[in-house]
């Protein structure tokens, strides 16, 4: 039995470390690249969201380097995604591929259901091994989101254009190569420090932008053609309120308990959307109307045809909290330059937009 | 008398007959829009970005047309309809999005209804509903009650009797009151007395607000009838049919409309019909994934099957040269399996 996933950023990296120690023969396929998009756009049906068609080429490169166990997200109510794994599996059938798709929860009882998975493909490895393979997976997400962080900080204010995101890259091997605690915190406390003592520019204070939007382009920077490093190097502090660990901190062991990170978001939103319309939508309208004060402007992710997404965006445009919102719809369409152009004059219209308003709180002085 | 408006679009031609109990039980009048029309259609798709489906463009278009006919507008949002078989998120938002894209409407009344929640929340939904016109809970349990009996009645009337849900519609309630009276009765089906045996059998497959909306379907019924051909729809089978059919096909349904696409496709493909047509609109979601497994079924059994997409600016000739070929290829393939026979 040869297991893989699909990408989702960083994801593989926990992961393998979780399998590794339990022995488990886990393959990471290519990171995603053009011919992954190539191959998902090719088999999958038309009118299809990005993330369905890149996992589904990850699925296809996992399957060529013989994996024959694939893990999808699955559940109910979860808008098409909990519908991928049924198509996907029939597309590598009809592809000739002989593999097995199982499902993880990721609606109901997701805690339970992935231990329960791991369980089963480790052949019945104890659960105390289990459990501390488990945990050593969790402390590598939490470095790598952490270490992303300090990225995100520094990229705006870098001296040298492309520092920081060197760093990232050597930080992120360093992380996935560290085989127990004590290495791990070695690496993020290492990649910490030297992010923060790069050089800096003199006293810029950079633009702040929130990216916001469905959760797997907003994480997968393949499908949002690297957005957060174009926003660095125009110098823009990007923020965002998604991140991989955070889903698993809540969802995995504090809804459970009634603790819902969401909930700010929602409260936020509800003037405008009262109900979660699934994906990320009701979270989206939330993040406006909270960021309107203090952000200089929100980019929105959503991908081509996505339907919570195109829920939010009718009533983003309506909400009387206003701050600039500059919607990129990710799929197999979007270039390089087309996107560029259309930052740079959104930065621009931060830059002025803040411009006028400093000098309208100075004339008032 | 309080007003209530009902657009003529997305739920409608499933739920309107109990709607209109349920409403009419409490002493409200119910006034429908009328039929879509491109105007209709181009001012519900002004108010939206460019990728919203073309029902809910069309729905809008109908809540415009009705924002100045009534007091009050009736936009439930649905998140299941069976227990754990959740909807599309369009129709979640749909008194959301619609009270931000046309701030000049009506109050919108909207009624969450989750069929995977208790019986309770419903109940109480629905008593939270019925307070807008009455206090008395037995008047709304009333209410309640002669609405759910005229939709049993509606669906036992289509399955039983194989008509379409305009057709039913008509039947129960006759033409419903429309504003402002334009083409009063135009939609109203008349049926020639005596026609010559249909040609073929074809079932369309896809929501029923794509179906039934001339406009948007590009009266793709007439035109099957016109040249000669039986028409079915998913609403003619009963539940059980829909569900057995589901479950042969995908297992458990997934999205609410699951049953009258996949299931209602299986049903069909595996016997008693010449032709399948899926038909469904540019940019629909759930529709991109179960439009595919039925193209994969009918490939398996080599069953005529052809997917149709609308979008706003599908032309009628374009609608008709596909259907002139798609009949084509039946009859060349009933030719061809009668050609070994002469034979020999
Ligand atoms: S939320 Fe959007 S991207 Fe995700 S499955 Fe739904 S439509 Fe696709
Ligand atoms: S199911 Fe399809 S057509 Fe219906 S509202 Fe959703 S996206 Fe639009």
């Amino acid at each position: 039995m040869r297991i893989a996933m699909p990408h989702m950023g960083n994801l593989y990296i926990p992961f393998k470390a979780l399998f590794q120690r339990l022995d488990i023969d886990f393959v990471v396929p290519p990171l995603n690249n053009q011919r992954t998009l190539s191959l998902g756009v090719r088999y999958s049906p038309e009118g299809m969201c990005i993330p369905f068609k890149l996992t589904l080429g990850n699925l296809i490169e996992a399957a060529e380097l013989g994996a024959d166990t694939l893990i999808m997200p699955g559940g109910s109510g979860i808008c098409r995604l909990g519908y991928y794994a049924r198509i996907q599996e029939q597309i590598l059938h009809d592809l000739g591929y002989n593999v097995e798709m199982v499902q993880v929860g990721v609606s109901q009882r997701k805690l339970v259901g992935i231990l329960a998975l791991v369980k089963r493909l480790s052949n019945n490895a104890p659960w105390l091994k289990i459990i501390s393979a488990f945990r050593f997976g969790l402390s590598k997400l939490n470095a790598l989101d952490r270490v992303e962080q300090a990225v995100q900080k520094m990229r705006p204010v870098e001296q040298t254009g492309g520092a920081a995101n060197q760093l990232y890259g050597q930080a992120v091997a360093a992380i996935d190569q560290a085989d127990d605690d004590a290495a791990l915190r070695k690496a993020e406390a290492e990649y910490i420090g030297r992010l923060h003592r790069l050089d800096k520019k003199a006293s810029v204070r950079p633009l702040v932008v929130g990216v916001i939007g469905e959760f797997y382009v907003v994480l997968e920077p393949f499908s949002n053609l690297d957005v957060e490093v174009e926003l660095g190097k125009l110098g823009v502090e990007v923020r965002r309120t998604t991140f991989i660990s955070g889903w698993t901190r809540f969802s995995l062991f504090l809804n459970p308990l009634g603790v819902n990170e969401k909930d700010r978001l929602h409260k936020a939103a509800r003037p405008y959307l009262k109900r979660d319309v699934g994906g990320e939508g009701w979270e989206s309208v939330g993040e406006k109307v909270l960021h309107a004060g203090h952000y200089d402007g929100l980019i929105h992710l959503a991908p081509f045809t996505c339907m919570p997404e195109i829920v939010a965006q009718n009533i983003m445009s309506r909400t009387r909290e206003d701050i600039p919102v500059l919607t990129i719809l990710c799929d197999e369409q979007i270039t390089k330059t087309g996107m560029l152009t259309r930052l740079e004059a959104f930065v621009d219209l931060l830059g002025r937009r803040r411009r006028a308003k400093q000098l309208v709180g100075a004339g008032c002085e | 008398m309080v007003k209530i408006g009902i657009p003529r679009a997305l739920l409608y031609y499933q739920y309107y007959p109990m709607w209109k109990s349920f409403f009419e039980n409490l002493g409200a009048e119910v006034v429908v829009s009328p039929p879509t029309t491109q105007a209709a259609l181009a001012s519900g798709s002004s108010r939206v970005v460019a990728d919203t489906c073309l029902p809910v463009k069309a729905f809008l278009g109908h809540v415009l047309a009705l924002a100045d006919e009534c007091d009050y507008i009736f936009i439930p949002a649905i998140r299941s309809m069976k227990p754990k078989i959740y909807t599309c998120s369009k129709f979640l938002g749909l008194p959301d999005m619609t009270r931000a894209v046309i701030p000049g409407c009506p109050p919108i009344l909207d009624i969450d209804i989750d069929m995977s929640k208790s019986k309770r929340k419903l109940y109480q939904a629905i008593y939270r509903l019925g307070r807008h016109f009455t206090w008395g809970p037995f008047k709304v349990r009333r209410a309640a009650v002669a609405a759910w009996q005229a939709y049993l009645d509606y669906r036992r009337m289509m399955s039983s009797q194989r008509l379409t849900s305009v057709e039913a519609i008509d039947r129960l309630s006759g033409p419903p009151a429309i504003v402002p009276v334009r083409r009063a009765g135009s939609h109203a089906v008349e049926r020639q007395p005596e026609q010559p045996p249909p040609r073929m059998t074809i079932a369309v497959i896809g929501h029923p607000y794509i179906f039934y909306d001339e406009l948007i379907s590009h009266r793709i019924k007439q035109r099957l009838e016109q040249a000669g051909c039986r028409v079915l729809t998913p609403q003619m089978l009963t539940g059980d049919e829909l569900e057995a059919a589901t479950a042969r096909l995908v297992g458990r349904a997934y999205w609410t409309y699951e049953e009258e696409v996949v299931g209602a496709g299986e049903h069909y493909l595996t016997g008693g019909v010449d032709g399948v047509i899926g038909l469904m609109t540019f940019g629909c979601g759930p529709d991109s994934l179960m439009m595919d497994v039925l193209k994969r079924r009918a490939a398996a059994a080599a069953a005529p099957f052809m997917s149709l997409t609308v979008e706003e600016h599908t032309s009628d000739a374009g609608i008709i040269t596909r259907l002139e070929a798609f009949i084509d290829m039946i009859m060349i393939r009933r030719r061809a399996r009668r050609a070994p026979q002469t034979c020999a």
